[in-house]
Protein backbone atom coordinates (compact mmCIF):
# COMPACT_ATOMS: atom_id res chain seq x y z
CA UNK A 1 0.00 0.00 0.00
CA UNK A 2 1.86 3.51 -0.69
CA UNK A 3 -1.00 6.56 -0.79
CA UNK A 4 1.71 8.92 -2.54
CA UNK A 5 1.92 6.71 -5.52
CA UNK A 6 -1.69 5.46 -4.75
CA UNK A 7 -0.53 1.71 -5.51
CA UNK A 8 -2.61 -0.78 -3.72
CA UNK A 9 -2.75 -4.42 -3.51
CA UNK A 10 -6.33 -4.46 -3.39
CA UNK A 11 -9.56 -2.50 -2.64
CA UNK A 12 -9.51 -2.53 0.89
CA UNK A 13 -6.47 -0.63 1.10
CA UNK A 14 -7.96 1.84 -0.53
CA UNK A 15 -10.19 2.35 2.44
CA UNK A 16 -9.90 6.49 4.21
CA UNK A 17 -7.88 7.09 6.86
CA UNK A 18 -5.58 9.87 8.46
CA UNK A 19 -3.33 8.96 6.14
CA UNK A 20 -5.16 8.36 3.01
CA UNK A 21 -8.18 11.41 3.76
CA UNK A 22 -10.79 11.74 1.25
CA UNK A 23 -10.50 15.27 0.11
CA UNK A 24 -11.60 18.85 1.48
CA UNK A 25 -12.95 21.10 -1.65
CA UNK A 26 -13.13 24.94 -0.96
CA UNK A 27 -16.56 26.85 -2.44
CA UNK A 28 -15.77 29.66 -4.38
CA UNK A 29 -18.71 30.35 -6.28
CA UNK A 30 -21.73 29.74 -3.58
CA UNK A 31 -20.51 31.03 -0.56
CA UNK A 32 -17.76 34.03 -1.18
CA UNK A 33 -17.30 34.83 2.34
CA UNK A 34 -13.88 35.51 3.39
CA UNK A 35 -14.18 35.97 6.87
CA UNK A 36 -15.87 32.10 7.05
CA UNK A 37 -14.56 29.89 4.04
CA UNK A 38 -17.12 26.42 3.98
CA UNK A 39 -14.85 23.51 2.33
CA UNK A 40 -17.06 20.24 1.15
CA UNK A 41 -14.91 16.76 2.05
CA UNK A 42 -15.73 15.07 -0.73
CA UNK A 43 -16.81 11.22 0.49
CA UNK A 44 -17.73 10.12 -2.76
CA UNK A 45 -14.23 9.50 -3.19
CA UNK A 46 -14.15 6.69 -0.90
CA UNK A 47 -13.82 3.24 -3.15
CA UNK A 48 -17.29 2.15 -2.58
CA UNK A 49 -18.73 5.79 -3.44
CA UNK A 50 -19.85 7.01 -0.42
CA UNK A 51 -19.32 7.88 3.29
CA UNK A 52 -21.45 4.69 4.05
CA UNK A 53 -17.65 3.07 3.12
CA UNK A 54 -16.63 3.91 6.73
CA UNK A 55 -19.59 2.26 8.65
CA UNK A 56 -19.58 -0.78 6.15
CA UNK A 57 -16.00 -1.68 6.63
CA UNK A 58 -15.84 -0.89 10.15
CA UNK A 59 -19.38 -3.15 10.35
CA UNK A 60 -18.72 -6.10 8.31
CA UNK A 61 -14.96 -5.66 9.90
CA UNK A 62 -16.42 -6.54 13.11
CA UNK A 63 -19.17 -9.20 12.21
CA UNK A 64 -16.09 -11.23 10.37
CA UNK A 65 -13.72 -10.74 13.58
CA UNK A 66 -16.35 -12.34 16.07
CA UNK A 67 -16.89 -15.16 13.79
CA UNK A 68 -20.56 -13.89 12.92
CA UNK A 69 -19.83 -15.24 9.10
CA UNK A 70 -19.16 -18.75 9.32
CA UNK A 71 -20.82 -21.70 8.07
CA UNK A 72 -21.25 -19.93 4.90
CA UNK A 73 -24.05 -16.99 6.59
CA UNK A 74 -24.80 -14.05 5.05
CA UNK A 75 -25.52 -10.27 6.68
CA UNK A 76 -28.99 -9.08 5.87
CA UNK A 77 -29.39 -5.21 6.39
CA UNK A 78 -31.90 -2.52 6.06
CA UNK A 79 -30.47 0.10 3.80
CA UNK A 80 -31.30 3.29 1.71
CA UNK A 81 -28.85 2.31 -0.74
CA UNK A 82 -25.51 3.46 0.37
CA UNK A 83 -24.64 1.45 2.99
CA UNK A 84 -25.88 -1.54 1.36
CA UNK A 85 -24.21 -1.08 -2.00
CA UNK A 86 -20.98 -0.24 0.17
CA UNK A 87 -21.25 -3.24 2.02
CA UNK A 88 -22.20 -5.71 -0.83
CA UNK A 89 -19.56 -4.69 -2.26
CA UNK A 90 -17.25 -5.41 0.20
CA UNK A 91 -19.08 -8.91 1.32
CA UNK A 92 -18.61 -10.29 -2.12
CA UNK A 93 -15.42 -9.78 -2.52
CA UNK A 94 -14.38 -11.10 0.89
CA UNK A 95 -16.91 -14.23 -0.23
CA UNK A 96 -20.11 -13.51 1.63
CA UNK A 97 -23.52 -12.51 0.94
CA UNK A 98 -26.08 -9.66 1.39
CA UNK A 99 -29.62 -9.66 1.78
CA UNK A 100 -30.57 -6.26 1.51
CA UNK A 101 -33.93 -4.56 2.85
CA UNK A 102 -34.64 -1.72 0.80
CA UNK A 103 -37.37 1.20 1.03
CA UNK A 104 -39.36 1.67 -2.12
CA UNK A 105 -38.79 5.08 -1.86
CA UNK A 106 -35.00 5.12 -2.37
CA UNK A 107 -33.88 6.00 -6.20
CA UNK A 108 -33.69 3.26 -8.74
CA UNK A 109 -30.10 3.91 -9.90
CA UNK A 110 -29.54 2.99 -6.09
CA UNK A 111 -31.92 -0.28 -6.12
CA UNK A 112 -30.28 -1.28 -9.68
CA UNK A 113 -26.89 -0.53 -8.10
CA UNK A 114 -27.23 -2.99 -5.41
CA UNK A 115 -27.85 -5.65 -7.65
CA UNK A 116 -24.76 -4.91 -9.74
CA UNK A 117 -22.88 -4.86 -7.29
CA UNK A 118 -24.51 -8.63 -5.99
CA UNK A 119 -26.76 -7.93 -3.73
CA UNK A 120 -29.95 -9.94 -3.36
CA UNK A 121 -33.12 -7.52 -2.98
CA UNK A 122 -36.06 -6.95 -0.86
CA UNK A 123 -37.85 -4.14 -1.41
CA UNK A 124 -40.82 -3.09 0.43
CA UNK A 125 -43.56 -0.23 1.01
CA UNK A 126 -41.87 1.75 3.93
CA UNK A 127 -44.31 4.75 3.73
CA UNK A 128 -46.74 3.50 5.97
CA UNK A 129 -47.51 6.70 8.72
CA UNK A 130 -44.43 5.01 10.84
CA UNK A 131 -46.02 4.80 14.09
CA UNK A 132 -44.26 6.43 17.39
CA UNK A 133 -41.29 4.26 18.25
CA UNK A 134 -41.53 1.70 15.53
CA UNK A 135 -38.77 1.22 13.06
CA UNK A 136 -39.19 1.38 9.30
CA UNK A 137 -40.58 -1.18 7.61
CA UNK A 138 -37.29 -2.37 6.49
CA UNK A 139 -35.61 -2.25 9.58
CA UNK A 140 -37.69 -4.90 11.07
CA UNK A 141 -37.75 -6.74 8.10
CA UNK A 142 -34.31 -6.96 8.45
CA UNK A 143 -34.44 -7.90 11.98
CA UNK A 144 -37.45 -10.25 11.05
CA UNK A 145 -35.09 -12.15 9.29
CA UNK A 146 -31.64 -12.05 11.33
CA UNK A 147 -34.29 -13.74 14.09
CA UNK A 148 -36.33 -15.97 12.30
CA UNK A 149 -33.18 -17.41 10.13
CA UNK A 150 -30.56 -16.58 12.27
CA UNK A 151 -28.90 -19.87 10.57
CA UNK A 152 -28.87 -18.09 7.57
CA UNK A 153 -28.27 -13.68 8.97
CA UNK A 154 -26.30 -11.95 10.44
CA UNK A 155 -27.59 -8.48 10.82
CA UNK A 156 -24.89 -5.21 11.82
CA UNK A 157 -28.02 -3.10 12.55
CA UNK A 158 -26.50 0.10 11.26
CA UNK A 159 -29.08 1.95 13.53
CA UNK A 160 -28.40 0.74 16.38
CA UNK A 161 -24.49 -0.42 16.04
CA UNK A 162 -21.56 1.42 18.35
CA UNK A 163 -20.00 0.31 15.32
CA UNK A 164 -21.14 2.68 12.87
CA UNK A 165 -19.92 5.47 15.43
CA UNK A 166 -16.65 4.42 16.09
CA UNK A 167 -15.83 4.22 12.19
CA UNK A 168 -16.03 8.59 12.07
CA UNK A 169 -14.12 8.34 15.22
CA UNK A 170 -11.43 6.34 13.69
CA UNK A 171 -11.22 8.12 10.39
CA UNK A 172 -13.64 11.23 9.37
CA UNK A 173 -13.06 12.94 12.96
CA UNK A 174 -9.19 12.73 12.47
CA UNK A 175 -8.55 13.53 8.73
CA UNK A 176 -10.55 16.59 9.16
CA UNK A 177 -8.28 17.37 12.26
CA UNK A 178 -5.38 17.42 10.11
CA UNK A 179 -6.53 18.07 7.14
CA UNK A 180 -7.65 21.87 8.67
CA UNK A 181 -4.87 21.69 10.91
CA UNK A 182 -6.75 22.35 14.08
CA UNK A 183 -8.85 25.79 12.16
CA UNK A 184 -12.18 23.68 12.37
CA UNK A 185 -14.90 25.98 13.97
CA UNK A 186 -18.14 24.25 12.03
CA UNK A 187 -19.04 21.12 11.07
CA UNK A 188 -22.18 20.59 8.81
CA UNK A 189 -23.57 17.15 8.56
CA UNK A 190 -26.69 15.88 7.19
CA UNK A 191 -28.86 13.24 9.79
CA UNK A 192 -29.16 9.18 8.23
CA UNK A 193 -28.28 6.60 11.21
CA UNK A 194 -26.46 9.55 12.82
CA UNK A 195 -23.33 7.49 13.17
CA UNK A 196 -21.61 10.69 10.73
CA UNK A 197 -22.74 13.17 12.67
CA UNK A 198 -21.79 11.09 16.68
CA UNK A 199 -18.71 10.21 15.63
CA UNK A 200 -17.17 13.29 14.21
CA UNK A 201 -18.56 15.32 16.72
CA UNK A 202 -17.28 13.16 19.63
CA UNK A 203 -13.92 13.34 17.94
CA UNK A 204 -13.69 16.76 17.45
CA UNK A 205 -15.27 18.12 20.32
CA UNK A 206 -12.63 16.33 22.02
CA UNK A 207 -10.19 18.21 20.23
CA UNK A 208 -11.69 21.46 20.77
CA UNK A 209 -15.60 21.62 22.56
CA UNK A 210 -16.21 24.87 20.81
CA UNK A 211 -16.16 23.53 17.76
CA UNK A 212 -20.33 23.94 16.56
CA UNK A 213 -21.60 21.14 15.01
CA UNK A 214 -24.87 21.50 13.02
CA UNK A 215 -26.95 18.82 11.77
CA UNK A 216 -29.23 19.64 8.55
CA UNK A 217 -32.50 17.80 8.39
CA UNK A 218 -35.01 17.92 5.49
CA UNK A 219 -38.11 19.16 5.96
CA UNK A 220 -41.45 16.67 6.97
CA UNK A 221 -42.53 14.48 4.02
CA UNK A 222 -38.86 14.90 2.43
CA UNK A 223 -37.98 13.03 -0.60
CA UNK A 224 -33.80 13.07 -0.12
CA UNK A 225 -32.82 9.73 0.27
CA UNK A 226 -30.97 8.28 3.42
CA UNK A 227 -31.85 11.53 5.54
CA UNK A 228 -34.19 11.64 8.17
CA UNK A 229 -36.51 14.46 9.55
CA UNK A 230 -36.61 14.59 13.88
CA UNK A 231 -39.79 13.35 13.87
CA UNK A 232 -38.32 10.04 11.93
CA UNK A 233 -34.98 9.80 14.51
CA UNK A 234 -36.54 7.81 16.70
CA UNK A 235 -35.44 4.82 14.51
CA UNK A 236 -31.64 5.87 15.09
CA UNK A 237 -30.42 4.73 18.39
CA UNK A 238 -27.25 6.75 17.30
CA UNK A 239 -28.68 10.29 17.60
CA UNK A 240 -26.96 12.40 20.69
CA UNK A 241 -28.61 15.32 21.05
CA UNK A 242 -26.09 16.69 23.57
CA UNK A 243 -23.22 16.09 20.35
CA UNK A 244 -24.87 18.68 18.32
CA UNK A 245 -25.85 22.47 18.48
CA UNK A 246 -28.29 23.22 16.19
CA UNK A 247 -30.53 20.92 14.18
CA UNK A 248 -31.70 23.16 10.50
CA UNK A 249 -34.96 21.98 9.33
CA UNK A 250 -34.39 22.98 5.27
CA UNK A 251 -37.14 22.62 2.26
CA UNK A 252 -36.04 19.84 0.96
CA UNK A 253 -36.44 20.29 -2.46
CA UNK A 254 -34.06 23.07 -2.00
CA UNK A 255 -31.32 19.90 -1.59
CA UNK A 256 -32.18 19.28 -5.57
CA UNK A 257 -31.41 22.95 -6.13
CA UNK A 258 -28.72 23.58 -4.68
CA UNK A 259 -26.84 19.92 -5.67
CA UNK A 260 -27.50 21.16 -9.12
CA UNK A 261 -25.88 24.46 -8.34
CA UNK A 262 -22.80 22.58 -6.54
CA UNK A 263 -22.48 20.70 -10.40
CA UNK A 264 -23.12 23.71 -12.33
CA UNK A 265 -21.40 26.65 -10.30
CA UNK A 266 -18.51 24.77 -8.60
CA UNK A 267 -18.07 21.54 -10.41
CA UNK A 268 -18.85 19.46 -7.70
CA UNK A 269 -20.76 16.58 -8.65
CA UNK A 270 -22.62 16.21 -5.36
CA UNK A 271 -25.54 14.62 -4.43
CA UNK A 272 -29.19 16.26 -3.07
CA UNK A 273 -27.62 15.28 0.48
CA UNK A 274 -24.90 17.49 -0.10
CA UNK A 275 -27.46 20.25 -1.30
CA UNK A 276 -29.08 20.08 1.43
CA UNK A 277 -25.67 20.76 3.47
CA UNK A 278 -24.91 23.08 1.93
CA UNK A 279 -28.22 25.61 2.21
CA UNK A 280 -27.91 25.17 6.11
CA UNK A 281 -24.43 25.82 5.93
CA UNK A 282 -24.85 29.16 4.12
CA UNK A 283 -27.80 29.89 6.41
CA UNK A 284 -25.25 29.89 9.34
CA UNK A 285 -22.26 31.77 7.21
CA UNK A 286 -25.23 34.24 7.89
CA UNK A 287 -25.78 33.97 11.41
CA UNK A 288 -22.36 33.40 12.90
CA UNK A 289 -20.18 35.47 10.03
CA UNK A 290 -16.60 34.01 10.70
CA UNK A 291 -16.04 30.82 11.07
CA UNK A 292 -14.19 27.77 9.30
CA UNK A 293 -16.44 25.29 8.08
CA UNK A 294 -16.35 21.83 7.23
CA UNK A 295 -19.68 20.05 5.30
CA UNK A 296 -19.61 16.48 5.20
CA UNK A 297 -20.61 15.65 1.40
CA UNK A 298 -22.00 12.15 1.63
CA UNK A 299 -22.08 11.10 -2.09
CA UNK A 300 -22.60 12.02 -5.45
CA UNK A 301 -25.26 12.92 -7.94
CA UNK A 302 -25.54 9.37 -10.06
CA UNK A 303 -27.20 7.88 -8.03
CA UNK A 304 -30.27 10.50 -8.35
CA UNK A 305 -31.16 11.10 -12.24
CA UNK A 306 -34.38 9.92 -11.77
CA UNK A 307 -34.83 11.89 -8.13
CA UNK A 308 -33.35 15.06 -10.23
CA UNK A 309 -35.97 14.63 -12.97
CA UNK A 310 -39.04 14.32 -10.44
CA UNK A 311 -37.75 17.96 -8.36
CA UNK A 312 -35.63 19.90 -11.13
CA UNK A 313 -38.50 21.20 -14.10
CA UNK A 314 -36.60 21.09 -17.52
CA UNK A 315 -34.19 17.88 -16.61
CA UNK A 316 -36.74 15.78 -18.30
CA UNK A 317 -37.21 17.69 -21.50
CA UNK A 318 -35.49 17.58 -24.55
CA UNK A 319 -34.09 14.41 -23.47
CA UNK A 320 -35.82 12.56 -27.19
CA UNK A 321 -34.86 13.58 -30.91
CA UNK B 1 -54.54 -2.97 32.42
CA UNK B 2 -56.86 -3.45 34.41
CA UNK B 3 -58.74 -0.19 34.20
CA UNK B 4 -59.46 -0.72 30.48
CA UNK B 5 -63.40 -1.49 30.12
CA UNK B 6 -62.79 -4.39 28.84
CA UNK B 7 -59.04 -5.70 29.55
CA UNK B 8 -59.71 -9.29 28.62
CA UNK B 9 -59.20 -8.32 25.02
CA UNK B 10 -55.76 -7.06 25.12
CA UNK B 11 -52.74 -10.12 26.18
CA UNK B 12 -49.35 -9.05 26.66
CA UNK B 13 -46.14 -10.28 24.68
CA UNK B 14 -44.98 -12.34 27.78
CA UNK B 15 -48.79 -13.77 28.12
CA UNK B 16 -48.05 -15.16 24.44
CA UNK B 17 -44.75 -16.49 25.60
CA UNK B 18 -46.31 -18.45 28.12
CA UNK B 19 -48.78 -19.82 25.89
CA UNK B 20 -47.18 -20.72 23.05
CA UNK B 21 -47.82 -24.52 22.33
CA UNK B 22 -51.41 -24.25 24.18
CA UNK B 23 -54.04 -26.21 22.54
CA UNK B 24 -57.16 -23.69 22.77
CA UNK B 25 -55.25 -21.08 21.89
CA UNK B 26 -54.68 -20.02 18.24
CA UNK B 27 -52.33 -17.22 16.94
CA UNK B 28 -52.82 -15.03 14.12
CA UNK B 29 -50.70 -12.83 12.23
CA UNK B 30 -52.37 -9.79 9.88
CA UNK B 31 -49.88 -8.05 8.01
CA UNK B 32 -49.78 -4.33 6.25
CA UNK B 33 -46.56 -5.99 4.91
CA UNK B 34 -47.74 -9.22 3.54
CA UNK B 35 -44.27 -10.18 3.52
CA UNK B 36 -43.54 -10.04 6.97
CA UNK B 37 -45.81 -13.75 7.67
CA UNK B 38 -42.89 -15.59 5.44
CA UNK B 39 -39.86 -14.15 6.61
CA UNK B 40 -40.83 -15.07 10.29
CA UNK B 41 -43.41 -15.30 12.77
CA UNK B 42 -44.30 -16.43 16.28
CA UNK B 43 -44.35 -20.17 16.18
CA UNK B 44 -47.46 -22.43 16.12
CA UNK B 45 -49.38 -18.88 14.55
CA UNK B 46 -50.80 -18.71 11.13
CA UNK B 47 -50.72 -15.99 9.01
CA UNK B 48 -53.48 -13.89 6.72
CA UNK B 49 -53.39 -11.92 3.90
CA UNK B 50 -55.64 -8.70 4.08
CA UNK B 51 -55.54 -8.26 0.28
CA UNK B 52 -56.68 -11.53 -0.50
CA UNK B 53 -57.94 -13.78 2.01
CA UNK B 54 -60.43 -11.09 4.49
CA UNK B 55 -61.45 -9.15 1.52
CA UNK B 56 -64.07 -10.30 -1.21
CA UNK B 57 -61.84 -10.57 -4.33
CA UNK B 58 -65.00 -9.31 -6.74
CA UNK B 59 -67.18 -6.95 -5.18
CA UNK B 60 -65.65 -4.47 -2.44
CA UNK B 61 -66.63 -5.59 0.42
CA UNK B 62 -65.57 -8.04 3.46
CA UNK B 63 -65.64 -11.39 3.02
CA UNK B 64 -69.01 -13.45 3.38
CA UNK B 65 -69.81 -15.83 6.00
CA UNK B 66 -69.20 -18.79 4.26
CA UNK B 67 -65.59 -17.43 3.58
CA UNK B 68 -64.98 -16.46 7.12
CA UNK B 69 -65.91 -20.08 8.15
CA UNK B 70 -63.82 -21.58 5.46
CA UNK B 71 -60.64 -19.54 6.26
CA UNK B 72 -60.85 -20.22 9.79
CA UNK B 73 -62.07 -23.99 9.07
CA UNK B 74 -58.87 -24.35 7.12
CA UNK B 75 -56.06 -23.17 9.50
CA UNK B 76 -57.83 -25.06 12.31
CA UNK B 77 -59.28 -22.57 13.96
CA UNK B 78 -62.98 -23.59 16.15
CA UNK B 79 -65.39 -21.18 17.33
CA UNK B 80 -64.44 -22.07 20.86
CA UNK B 81 -60.68 -21.40 20.57
CA UNK B 82 -59.10 -18.21 21.71
CA UNK B 83 -57.70 -16.58 19.04
CA UNK B 84 -54.70 -13.84 19.68
CA UNK B 85 -54.59 -11.64 16.43
CA UNK B 86 -51.31 -9.48 16.17
CA UNK B 87 -49.76 -7.87 13.12
CA UNK B 88 -47.05 -4.97 11.94
CA UNK B 89 -48.37 -0.91 12.31
CA UNK B 90 -49.09 -1.11 15.84
CA UNK B 91 -51.82 -4.17 14.64
CA UNK B 92 -53.51 -1.91 11.75
CA UNK B 93 -54.59 -5.44 10.17
CA UNK B 94 -55.04 -7.43 13.10
CA UNK B 95 -57.20 -4.60 14.46
CA UNK B 96 -59.35 -4.48 11.34
CA UNK B 97 -58.91 -8.69 11.54
CA UNK B 98 -60.70 -8.43 15.08
CA UNK B 99 -63.07 -6.50 13.95
CA UNK B 100 -64.12 -8.74 11.56
CA UNK B 101 -64.34 -12.42 13.87
CA UNK B 102 -65.82 -9.80 16.27
CA UNK B 103 -68.67 -9.07 13.23
CA UNK B 104 -68.78 -12.92 12.28
CA UNK B 105 -69.95 -13.54 16.27
CA UNK B 106 -65.99 -15.29 17.55
CA UNK B 107 -66.69 -15.08 21.06
CA UNK B 108 -62.80 -14.79 22.38
CA UNK B 109 -60.71 -12.88 20.37
CA UNK B 110 -58.20 -10.95 22.04
CA UNK B 111 -55.03 -8.42 20.19
CA UNK B 112 -51.51 -8.75 21.35
CA UNK B 113 -50.70 -5.42 22.50
CA UNK B 114 -47.85 -3.57 20.65
CA UNK B 115 -48.14 -6.12 17.88
CA UNK B 116 -45.08 -7.86 16.06
CA UNK B 117 -43.27 -4.59 16.76
CA UNK B 118 -42.79 -5.35 20.27
CA UNK B 119 -42.63 -8.93 19.81
CA UNK B 120 -39.72 -8.36 17.23
CA UNK B 121 -37.68 -5.80 19.52
CA UNK B 122 -38.00 -8.29 22.60
CA UNK B 123 -35.01 -10.30 22.68
CA UNK B 124 -36.63 -13.42 24.38
CA UNK B 125 -39.51 -13.62 21.98
CA UNK B 126 -38.56 -16.55 19.30
CA UNK B 127 -39.70 -16.07 15.53
CA UNK B 128 -40.31 -19.20 12.83
CA UNK B 129 -40.40 -19.70 9.61
CA UNK B 130 -41.70 -23.02 9.91
CA UNK B 131 -45.27 -23.48 9.15
CA UNK B 132 -47.59 -24.50 11.60
CA UNK B 133 -48.92 -28.09 11.82
CA UNK B 134 -52.86 -27.53 11.15
CA UNK B 135 -55.62 -30.00 11.92
CA UNK B 136 -58.64 -28.21 10.06
CA UNK B 137 -61.93 -27.66 11.36
CA UNK B 138 -65.63 -27.20 10.73
CA UNK B 139 -65.95 -23.74 11.48
CA UNK B 140 -69.49 -22.29 12.42
CA UNK B 141 -70.18 -18.35 12.09
CA UNK B 142 -72.65 -16.40 13.44
CA UNK B 143 -75.07 -13.46 11.08
CA UNK B 144 -72.90 -10.69 10.63
CA UNK B 145 -73.38 -8.34 13.41
CA UNK B 146 -74.72 -4.94 11.74
CA UNK B 147 -74.14 -3.23 15.07
CA UNK B 148 -70.10 -3.20 14.40
CA UNK B 149 -70.30 -1.77 11.03
CA UNK B 150 -71.64 1.78 9.71
CA UNK B 151 -72.02 1.73 5.71
CA UNK B 152 -72.48 4.90 3.70
CA UNK B 153 -75.84 5.89 3.68
CA UNK B 154 -75.90 5.76 7.30
CA UNK B 155 -72.97 7.84 7.38
CA UNK B 156 -74.63 10.65 5.41
CA UNK B 157 -77.45 10.71 7.84
CA UNK B 158 -75.49 10.69 11.03
CA UNK B 159 -76.43 13.03 13.05
CA UNK B 160 -75.78 13.92 16.94
CA UNK B 161 -72.66 11.41 17.00
CA UNK B 162 -68.92 11.35 17.36
CA UNK B 163 -67.64 11.20 13.87
CA UNK B 164 -63.90 10.21 14.24
CA UNK B 165 -61.08 10.44 11.57
CA UNK B 166 -57.97 8.59 12.25
CA UNK B 167 -56.23 9.33 9.42
CA UNK B 168 -52.66 11.97 9.49
CA UNK B 169 -53.20 15.20 9.75
CA UNK B 170 -52.73 15.44 6.04
CA UNK B 171 -55.21 13.90 5.06
CA UNK B 172 -58.09 15.31 7.21
CA UNK B 173 -57.24 18.80 6.09
CA UNK B 174 -57.05 17.94 2.27
CA UNK B 175 -53.51 18.27 1.19
CA UNK B 176 -52.75 14.86 0.49
CA UNK B 177 -55.72 12.35 -0.20
CA UNK B 178 -53.71 9.22 0.51
CA UNK B 179 -50.03 8.80 2.19
CA UNK B 180 -47.56 8.95 -0.18
CA UNK B 181 -47.27 5.26 -2.03
CA UNK B 182 -50.35 3.93 -1.20
CA UNK B 183 -52.14 2.69 -4.27
CA UNK B 184 -56.27 3.39 -2.69
CA UNK B 185 -57.56 6.85 -3.35
CA UNK B 186 -59.88 8.97 -3.68
CA UNK B 187 -61.01 11.55 -5.44
CA UNK B 188 -61.15 14.21 -3.04
CA UNK B 189 -59.32 15.02 0.18
CA UNK B 190 -60.73 16.29 2.92
CA UNK B 191 -63.16 15.31 5.63
CA UNK B 192 -66.53 14.15 6.30
CA UNK B 193 -67.97 17.24 8.34
CA UNK B 194 -68.01 17.39 11.45
CA UNK B 195 -65.37 14.80 11.97
CA UNK B 196 -63.05 15.23 14.61
CA UNK B 197 -59.40 14.68 14.01
CA UNK B 198 -57.63 12.29 16.28
CA UNK B 199 -55.04 10.17 14.77
CA UNK B 200 -54.94 6.78 15.36
CA UNK B 201 -51.39 6.48 16.33
CA UNK B 202 -52.81 9.09 19.43
CA UNK B 203 -53.80 6.02 21.09
CA UNK B 204 -50.22 4.28 21.34
CA UNK B 205 -47.19 4.90 23.14
CA UNK B 206 -43.36 4.56 22.17
CA UNK B 207 -43.38 0.65 22.46
CA UNK B 208 -46.74 0.32 20.29
CA UNK B 209 -48.96 -0.36 23.20
CA UNK B 210 -52.09 1.21 23.75
CA UNK B 211 -52.03 3.73 26.24
CA UNK B 212 -53.81 3.60 29.60
CA UNK B 213 -57.43 4.25 29.77
CA UNK B 214 -57.13 7.51 31.67
CA UNK B 215 -54.55 8.74 29.55
CA UNK B 216 -57.21 7.87 26.40
CA UNK B 217 -60.06 9.09 27.88
CA UNK B 218 -58.23 12.26 28.41
CA UNK B 219 -57.52 12.66 24.69
CA UNK B 220 -60.53 11.08 23.33
CA UNK B 221 -62.85 12.94 25.91
CA UNK B 222 -61.36 15.60 27.30
CA UNK B 223 -59.22 16.97 24.37
CA UNK B 224 -60.80 15.98 21.42
CA UNK B 225 -64.92 16.31 22.51
CA UNK B 226 -65.85 12.89 22.13
CA UNK B 227 -69.09 12.69 23.38
CA UNK B 228 -69.07 9.23 25.95
CA UNK B 229 -73.21 9.64 25.72
CA UNK B 230 -73.28 9.52 22.01
CA UNK B 231 -72.58 7.29 19.74
CA UNK B 232 -69.84 7.20 17.19
CA UNK B 233 -68.15 6.34 14.16
CA UNK B 234 -64.12 5.93 13.43
CA UNK B 235 -63.20 5.69 9.88
CA UNK B 236 -59.98 6.33 7.83
CA UNK B 237 -59.01 5.40 4.04
CA UNK B 238 -59.60 2.00 3.74
CA UNK B 239 -60.95 0.97 7.24
CA UNK B 240 -57.81 -0.42 8.91
CA UNK B 241 -57.00 2.62 11.34
CA UNK B 242 -60.32 2.86 11.88
CA UNK B 243 -60.67 -0.60 13.44
CA UNK B 244 -57.79 0.33 15.58
CA UNK B 245 -59.69 3.15 16.88
CA UNK B 246 -63.00 1.17 16.75
CA UNK B 247 -61.01 -1.41 19.28
CA UNK B 248 -59.99 1.58 21.38
CA UNK B 249 -63.15 2.98 21.65
CA UNK B 250 -65.36 0.39 22.04
CA UNK B 251 -62.94 -2.39 24.11
CA UNK B 252 -60.82 -0.26 25.96
CA UNK B 253 -63.06 2.74 26.63
CA UNK B 254 -66.15 1.15 26.83
CA UNK B 255 -68.22 3.45 24.89
CA UNK B 256 -71.51 2.77 23.71
CA UNK B 257 -72.22 1.80 20.29
CA UNK B 258 -69.12 2.46 18.53
CA UNK B 259 -69.03 1.62 14.83
CA UNK B 260 -66.32 1.28 12.48
CA UNK B 261 -67.20 2.68 8.57
CA UNK B 262 -64.79 0.36 6.47
CA UNK B 263 -65.70 2.09 3.22
CA UNK B 264 -64.09 5.29 4.87
CA UNK B 265 -62.08 8.13 2.67
CA UNK B 266 -61.72 5.82 -0.41
CA UNK B 267 -65.58 5.62 -0.92
CA UNK B 268 -66.46 8.93 0.76
CA UNK B 269 -63.96 10.98 -0.68
CA UNK B 270 -65.30 9.48 -4.32
CA UNK B 271 -69.46 10.14 -3.89
CA UNK B 272 -70.41 12.78 -6.72
CA UNK B 273 -72.29 15.40 -4.42
CA UNK B 274 -71.05 14.20 -1.20
CA UNK B 275 -70.57 17.25 1.45
CA UNK B 276 -66.87 17.49 2.25
CA UNK B 277 -64.84 20.43 4.86
CA UNK B 278 -61.23 20.74 4.18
Amino acid sequence: MNHKTRVYENVFEMLPSEENPTPLVRLNKLNQCAEFPLYAKLEWMNPFGSVKDRAAWELLRDIEERGELANGRGIVEPTSGNTGISMAAMARARGYRLLAIVPNKVPLEKKVLLKIVGADLEVISDELCPAPGLGDGSINLAKTHAKASAHKYVMPNQYENSKNVEAHIKTTGPEIWKQTEGRITHLFASLGTCGTVTGISRFLRGKNPNIKVIAVQPSEGHDVPGLRNVSQLGVSKLFDSSLVDDILEIDFHLAYTRALELCQNEGLLAGPSSGLIVEGALEIVRRDKRGYGVMIFPDNIFKYTSNMMKHIPGLSSGLQP
Amino acid sequence: MTNYSNPEVLVETDWVKQNLGNLGIKFVEIDVDTKAYEAGHIPGAVGFNWQTQLQDQVRRDIISKEAFEKLLGDVGISPNDTVVLYGDNNNWFSAYGFWLFKIYGHKDVRLMNGGRGKWLNENDKPLTTEKPRIVPTRYEAAAPDPGLRVMLPQVLQAKNCNLVDVRSNDEFTGKVIAPPGMSETAQRGGHIPGAKSVPWNTAVGPDGTFKSAEELRAIYVNQKGVDPKKDSIAYCRIGERASHTWFVLKYLLGLPNVKSYDGSWTEYGSIVGAPIEK
